[in-house]
């Protein structure tokens, strides 16, 4: 077996496991610096990935473990996707460091390991492998969540968070067990030579119904959402941003290998339900989010939207749909994590985060203000930047499906409705920095230098991405060709 | 009567509807989650019962792996409820009311 495949993998871990050692021999005040160390070495390996990583021409798709674990195109773009957005999750922790109370070094390794989790999932090849990296990434989310013990909100959305999740946890064992009963097999490639002839077997269309229960659970679409608001909001605001980027597109990458590799004859027939989860969260997201004070639960309702939205190109069930995923999600990360980043320095000494908190923020710092601005104009789809591509990508996927299913216009219809909706709440937050009632707190914010550069960096990805589409768009088609 | 794979698989989905009505019933946060332990065994025994009567080894194999993962989440999820039973002296659902609107 070829172990070179793993590398990602292991050098994440092996990194994790080396800032854990590394904190047994350092004074506490340089504790905190160990999130630079940290960022370094998954900027090191994204560089690695980009210029070192290649597939060979002659065979697309490599497997290591039995074919449990497969490299393929798709794999790697998911695998530079989540190390970009742990670097930037990464030096926002170091901002955030002052506000935890013990522990910082294993904070740093826990988003280390879930990040190893998700990297594992973007290669699942087989039900085992699936079941072991979602819990990986899950098990450490809920330590994550709740990792400021002093605060009962941060204990309250981890407890929440692990109820949840052990139930959807439970609801996806059973459902790999129905599968695997009636396909004796847990690997997709055998699964795709197989899946047809179950097509009208009820307890094998339950047993996947079960599956994806727990990946919605990972997403976040409607009927599975119910954690999220409670989740975001009492999370530390790192631990929300990784949340909102991180755990949502490692759901996504799993969704797109189990319903287009393991079983694409079944999701074929599936098109109905795609399209009313996706309609159903986008609604439901966004009029949720309108009556929210709670900067970090508006943006939780809206995570649940943008589920919505994503679903759209799996629910497409073409070729332009997925590839329009992979591109959203791309945009997404940019937009999602200046966000964060802004409130992660913004609200530091708000109570409960509210909206009102921002009041002047133009005058405290522009930087900060225009990055909320462009993030929420982003959010809602507004030309020229990427969220507004990646909607015209999504939205043009469903259009052309359209002859073959009436539902698909309908669902066009509701995405619209929804970005209108959405433009109401989105200004109510860039109005409440530019427009304050009365005059708040005027001491200007320090930006320190890494997170400045953080900042460029999104406002740069955001802006690029909307302008000059193409680069991103030909990787991400390139990613989805092996997909059915 | 020879029990075949029939009789496992009810009983695993009784195992499993039980444990879904004590976490929608229960409103003792240790007790719920004691019944979503009792919905991953109901998986595990559908699994080795499936492995068992078709003679292929990977549901054996993938219930160590849910065996493992459970053990882990459980001593997580322990220690949770502990620090959240220290902060607010309850463990009852009712009382989670913080986040809300």
């Amino acid at each position: 077996m070829n172990l070179s495949l793993l590398s990602h993998e292991l050098l994440v871990l092996a990194l994790g496991l080396g800032l854990l050692l590394v904190d047994l021999w350092l004074p506490v005040p340089a504790k905190r610096k160990l999130g630079y160390v940290a960022a370094a070495g998954v900027g090191l390996i994204l560089l690695y990935s980009l210029f070192c990583v290649q597939l060979p021409a002659s065979s697309p798709v490599q497997y290591a473990f039995g074919q449990m674990y497969a490299l393929d195109g798709l794999a790697l773009f998911f695998k530079r996707f989540f190390l970009l957005a742990a670097l930037i999750v990464l030096l926002m922790s170091v901002e955030f460091a002052d506000r935890i109370a013990s522990g910082i070094a294993e904070f740093y390794a826990l988003m280390l390991f879930a990040l190893s989790g998700m990297l594992f999932a973007s290669s699942a090849n087989d039900f085992a492998l699936l079941f072991v990296s979602l819990e990986l990434i899950t098990v450490t989310f809920y330590v994550l969540t709740s990792f400021q013990r002093a605060r009962v909100t941060s204990l309250e959305a981890g407890v929440k968070y692990l109820i949840i999740g052990a139930l959807s946890t439970a609801f996806t064992v059973y459902g790999i067990a129905l599968v695997y009963g009636i396909s004796h097999t847990l690997n997709f490639g055998l699964l795709s030579g197989v899946a047809a002839q179950y097509g009208d077997n009820k307890i094998f269309l339950f047993g996947l119904a079960l599956v994806l229960v727990g990946l919605g659970f990972k997403i976040a679409a409607f009927p599975f959402q119910i954690w999220a608001p409670d989740v975001y909001q009492g999370a530390p605001t790192p631990v929300t941003a990784f949340l909102a980027i991180g755990s949502k597109a490692a759901g996504f990458a799993l969704l797109l290998r189990v319903l287009f590799i393991a079983v694409p004859d079944i999701t074929a027939r599936w098109s109905n339900l795609l399209i009313i989860i996706s309609g159903v969260s986008i609604l439901y997201g966004n009029l949720c989010a309108i009556p929210q004070r709670n900067l970090k639960r508006l943006l939780g309702y809206s995570s649940i939207a943008h589920a919505g939205y994503l679903l759209l190109g799996v629910a497409a069930l073409s070729a332009a749909g997925r590839s329009a995923v992979l591109y959203y999600l791309s945009g997404y990360l940019f937009t999602v994590l200046s966000a964060f980043t802004v409130i992660c320095l913004a609200l530091r000494g708000v109570e409960g985060e509210d909206v009102g908190g921002l009041a002047g923020l133009h005058r405290r710092s522009p930087l900060l203000a225009a990055t909320m601005t462009l993030a929420m104009a982003s959010l809602a789809g507004i030309p020229p930047l990427a969220g507004f591509f990646g909607k015209f990508l999504l939205l043009k996927a469903v259009v052309e499906q359209g002859p073959t299913h009436p539902g698909y216009y309908c669902l066009t219809f509701t995405a619209l409705a929804g970005v209108v909706i959405s433009l109401y709440y989105y200004f109510g937050v860039v109005r409440a920095m530019y427009w304050p009632g009365e005059a708040a707190d005027l001491s200007p914010i320090v930006v320190s230098k890494p997170i400045r550069l953080t900042l460029y960096g999104c406002i740069g990805g955001m802006l690029y991405l909307g302008l000059f589409p193409n680069g991103l768009l030909e990787a991400a088609n390139q990613a989805v060709k092996l997909l059915r | 009567m020879t029990v075949g794979l029939e009789h496992y698989l009810v009983v695993s989905a009784l195992l499993f509807c039980l444990g879904l009505l004590g976490v929608i019933v229960r409103r003792n946060l240790l007790v719920i989650y004691m019944s979503l332990e009792l919905m991953l065994n109901a998986a595990n025994l559908a699994l080795v019962a499936f492995s068992r009567f078709t003679n292929n080894l990977d549901g054996q194999v993938f219930v160590f792996f849910t065996i493992t993962v459970a053990a882990a989440e459980v001593s997580v999820g322990l220690a949770l409820i502990v620090a959240l039973y220290r902060k607010r002296q309850t463990a009852h659902v009712e009382d989670l009311t913080t986040l809300k609107l």
